[in-house]
């Protein structure tokens, strides 16, 4: 410092400045020095030690998906071993990306721009590791592995994928599993997610993605010097696999009921059809069929946007299912619920006869018979027999809206059935208050005609109508439709899914009436030759206008087939008619069938579970009506 | 009137040029451990050794050239090294390039060039140049005025990048350079208060979020671990885990575990105390102290004011970085992205520290005779 006492700076600043510049630099000195000899010296250990855990890390160990078998036991979704090309971009210098990505998409056959929106969309941060492609070839998988130099931050992992083994035959009823998205992730972290596992996305893979998943453990990892995993030090938690379910559905109950099906879309010409089956007395589902459907295995395998776009956009909405996801007008098969009503209220008996017509007339506008003509003085046998609708006109008018309301939601219409598959809608059973609550207006005494024949603003999903169905077959319990029978824990232990009573209808005697009534329906060939069969059928059929007039004037219709057999359906010559069979309330077999825009000469729907119900029991004579089955303009056949 | 006489050869400051020199080892030696830990051969082309080996020889060509020229012709040069610096950073932000959208480099030739880091020296030439000039009416407060207005640009054109911590660096040379020009204190006092006060408005219109994630994550390096907190975090586990006498070059285990990012340029001081421990941290500290102490004597005793003033803002450069440098690794200071001068990797950095250095030559034997 002696060169600072000797002279004075010829011009500009004084000696006071210069020390005080240099007392900064010897201050500034200091306190660094200070800071790091607290960090090095004062807290090293507790450094060292964290440096220690820094190398070796701890990661996630993913645990093994549950299995899902059907009825009787036959794997419907098995895990195959994949190879996955993961990046993880802290790893990835920026100014080697391009390079990098570009010989990384030339050797997995994927276009550089796609890898970058995996990257970019990846809801983790840097640090996270992120698929980008999976099902890799093995012996790509080993060049990647071997090439860090050129490849850093790129890495390669054996994972497990979905093999659904049925496809398209189970994809409504199974799902697909899809990634988290970056909104969810913080939720699911403190799950246990990692920003690139896979969930449930639609089906029982959702549902029940809690048993499905088990529980990720941990096991300590040493990495190198790119972030590489070196070898697993050891395992510190165990992971605990998912359960496996087994599911009500059997495998060749829904294929009969996808064949039966097919075989009346393709001769009707149709785009959209449903069929469910159940069983009455329990609420299990023996096959549930939505067509058109999908192949879950392409989102198992990483569907492109293309292909996601292209199910999408397409207007028959195949990723959507049709039994539970959307609601259609019940048509004549809702005459159920007034003819229930009706007799349970004492409103009618079953001796009650009422004048039918080819119209009456309300406020100067007429609302006709389906046959122009009537059927003279009916029972509820004839009416519900011939469907006829000027009968349930009055028979609502007897009730009043909300009454008619109050059976509808006492047979499960206007709520969600609960069935154990995502994404059901709730349909509608209008009442007063409900109009006002969604139009601001009262009901008018022509709604309450046309709620009456299940047009208007009645609105359920098949498997709701299969359900009251089912709840008439049963004698009045309505049960929690549901797809999964057991769960089946790792340890082994079965946790059967018990039959859940949502609740009771409580008229004994006006649903002995109606089953009987529905077995009119048959027995008064409304359903053509369907009676012929040599098991006992019971069941309703209904057209159900929608939508607008097409170029021949008439409404496009859906047509409906709801229907159940009796425990022993075999005739009897004790029994001619079947109605003391159908009257028992023993029945284990209901099943709908729902044709949308069908615009046949005859009701697809009734031939559609005519072939089901001849596969099903094995019935050799054949007695289906392909004739019914083709374009035509005859229009309201109720 | 200066008389331009030959230079003396004697007055060359050899002390300076060591302790420079020694940094430049220490930054070298860094990259060699990198290299050698990565893997990759050391003397494989492309490797970060080799690129700082060819740096280091490009930068001592610039410090000989630049103390060989005589430093009187940059006062005649002034106006047009302040346009060449604007130029520099005009395109810089027209075609530069940068991750996430910054454009901070422009490459000629293959190699990548920060523009920024030219800009700094440029700036203190400007700056000495124009002060100097002013000598004996510092007191007034138009040659406060008048400095801000010929830095400010170029701190805008930065700023614009954007590159905060470079602009940062060039508000600090234009303070330190006006503290030292004998600038009136109660102006800068005024001024500093201003700047203080101006602190909200610019923290809630001009920084950008991750800007101000950076600026307070040192504060609290846990609460976000795996954003902003991580370099910290890591960087303070790489000093402690050093201890006393280091693990030994090459052996840093967070330096070999690549945990740490930009491990041989902003962050390079984490891995040299990790790696050489306290003494050799104590030992960069030391030789900045010495090297600071070199350029001050330079500029004590220059007779020209420009020299004076040369020195006093490549001076107030080193300190700065150093500061804020080695206090961001250590956690005491803000995430800016400010290189540590000598050490870390970077060849633009280097250059432009040589350049200065070469001209701190030029003024030591261009006194002698001068006054006659």
């Amino acid at each position: 410092m002696s060169v600072f006492l000797r002279d004075q700076p010829s011009i500009g600043p004084s000696r006071i400045r210069f020390l005080v510049f240099g007392l900064a630099v010897v201050l500034a000195a200091g306190a660094l020095t200070a800071r790091l000899f607290a960090l090095q010296v004062g807290a090293s250990g507790h450094y060292t030690a964290l440096a220690a855990t820094n190398r070796t890390v701890s990661e996630p160990l993913p645990s093994t998906r549950g299995l899902i078998y059907d009825r009787s036991g036959l794997p419907l979704v098995t895990n195959v071993a994949s190879y996955s090309v993961k990046v993880r971009p802290a790893d990835l210098p920026e100014s080697r990306r391009d390079e990098v990505l570009t010989l990384l998409g030339s050797l997995i056959g994927m276009d550089p721009a796609d890898i970058n929106v995996a990257i970019d969309s990846n809801p983790g941060s840097r640090y996270d590791s992120i698929r980008v492609a999976q099902d890799v070839d093995p012996t790509v998988a080993n060049f990647i592995a071997e090439a860090r130099q050129e490849l850093p931050g790129v890495e390669v992992v054996v994972e497990t994928r979905r093999r659904y083994e049925k496809g398209p035959l189970f994809a409504h009823i199974l799902g697909y599993l899809g990634p988290v998205s970056p909104d969810e992730l913080p939720d699911l972290r403190d799950e246990g997610y990692l920003p690139d596992d896979l969930l449930g996305r639609a089906g029982v893979e959702a549902v029940y993605e809690g048993a499905l998943r088990g529980q990720y453990g941990s096991q300590l990892v040493e990495r190198d010097a790119t972030g590489r995993r070196v070898q697993v030090l050891r395992t510190e938690e165990q992971a605990v696999a998912g359960s496996s379910l087994r599911l009500t559905i059997d495998l060749q109950e829904q294929a009969y009921a996808e064949k039966a099906l097919k075989w009346g879309m393709s001769k009707a010409h149709l785009k959209r059809g449903v069929i469910i089956v159940m069983n009455p007395q329990n609420g299990e589902i023996l096959a549930m069929v939505s067509l058109p459907t999908y192949d879950n295995n392409e989102f198992a395998e990483g569907i492109s946007a293309a292909d996601y776009q292209a199910l999408l956009k397409d207007p028959d909405k195949p990723l959507v299912n049709h039994a539970i996801s959307d609601q259609y007008p019940p048509g004549s098969t809702y005459k159920l619920v007034a003819g229930t009503g009706t007799l349970a209220d004492g409103k009618i008996t079953p001796d009650t006869l009422i004048r039918t017509a080819g119209y009456l007339t309300l406020g100067g506008a007429r609302f006709r018979d389906w046959n122009g003509v009537g059927f003279g003085l009916c029972n509820i046998y004839c009416g519900f027999g011939h469907s006829s609708d000027t009968f349930f006109y009055q028979a609502a008018a007897m009730l009043g809206i909300d009454r008619l309301g109050f059976w509808a939601k006492k047979l499960g219409f206007g709520a969600p059935s609960g069935i154990d598959l995502p994404y059901e809608a709730s349909g509608i059973v209008p009442t007063n208050k409900w109009k006002l609550d969604t139009f601001g207006l009262p009901i008018y005494p022509g709604e309450v005609y046309l709620a009456g024949i299940g047009q208007g603003y009645d609105a359920v999903t098949p498997l709701q109508l299969l359900n009251a169905y089912a709840t008439l077959a049963n004698g009045g319990t309505v049960y929690r439709p549901h797809v999964v029978s057991e769960i089946i824990r790792p340890d082994g232990l079965i946790q059967a899914i018990e039959p859940e009573v949502l609740g009771k209808v409580g008229a004994p005697g006006a649903l002995k009436t109606m089953r009987r009534a529905a077995r009119t329906v048959v027995v008064s060939r409304h359903t053509y030759n369907l009676v012929d069969l040599p098991i006992v059928i019971a069941g309703k059929t209904g057209t159900a206008e929608f939508g607008t007039p097409g170029p021949s004037g008439y409404l496009p219709f859906h047509n409906w087939f709801v229907s159940f057999v009796p425990k022993n359906p075999w005739k009897r010559a004790s029994d001619p008619n079947g109605y003391k069979a159908i009257q028992r309330g023993d029945s284990e077999l209901a099943v709908i069938v729902f044709s949308y825009n069908a615009g046949t000469v005859g009701n697809s729907s009734t031939e559609i579970a005519k072939y089901f119900y001849q596969l099903h029991f094995g019935i050799k004579k054949d007695y289906r009506n392909a004739y019914l089955l083709k374009r035509g303009n005859y229009y309201r056949l109720d | 009137m200066n008389r331009r006489v030959g230079a003396v050869w004697g007055a060359f400051d050899l002390q300076l040029v060591t302790y420079a020199a020694l940094l430049l080892c220490f930054g070298l030696a860094m990259a060699y451990s990198n290299t050698a830990t990565a893997a990759v051969g050391v003397f494989e082309s492309g490797s970060v050794f080799l690129r700082g080996l060819m740096w280091a020889v490009i930068a001592i060509a610039g410090f000989l050239i630049a103390a060989a020229f005589d430093y009187h012709w940059l006062k005649t040069l002034t106006w047009p090294l302040y346009v060449f610096q604007l130029g520099l950073l005009a395109v810089t932000l027209s075609v530069g390039s940068g991750i996430g959208g910054t454009s901070r480099w422009v490459s000629i030739a293959g190699l990548q060039l920060q523009f920024s880091e030219i800009a700094k020296v440029l700036m203190i030439i400007v700056l000495a140049s124009y002060l100097g000039g002013r000598a004996g009416r510092m007191g007034s407060l138009l040659s406060i005025v008048g400095a801000g207005i010929l830095a400010g640009p170029p701190f805008v054109l930065v700023l614009m990048q954007p590159d905060l911590g470079t602009a940062l660096v060039l508000g600090a040379i234009l303070a330190g350079m006006l503290y030292m020009s004998g600038a009136s204190l109660r102006w800068l006092g005024a001024l500093a208060l201003a700047a203080v006060a101006a602190f909200p408005f610019i923290w809630t219109y001009v920084l950008q979020d991750y800007q101000k994630a950076r600026l307070t994550a040192f504060l609290d390096p846990l609460a976000d671990v795996q954003g902003a907190g991580y370099q910290l975090y890591q960087s303070q586990i790489a000093v402690g885990a050093g201890g006393l006498f280091g693990r030994g070059l090459t052996n840093g285990s967070q330096n070999a575990a690549g945990l740490l990012p930009v491990d041989t340029t902003d962050f390079v001081f984490a891995i040299l105390a990790e790696e050489l421990g306290f003494i050799g941290a104590l030992v960069v500290i030391g030789l900045f102290v010495l090297l600071l102490w070199r350029i001050l004597v330079s500029g004590w005793r220059s007779k020209d004011p420009f020299g004076t003033m040369f020195a006093c803002g490549l001076a107030t450069w080193i300190l700065f970085q150093l500061i804020v440098n080695v206090g961001m690794v250590i956690g005491i200071m803000p995430i800016t992205g400010i290189p540590l001068p000598f050490v870390s990797h970077g060849g633009s950095s280097l250059i432009s520290l040589a350049i200065g250095l070469g001209i701190i030559e030029s003024i030591n034997v261009r006194q002698g005779r001068a006054e006659w």
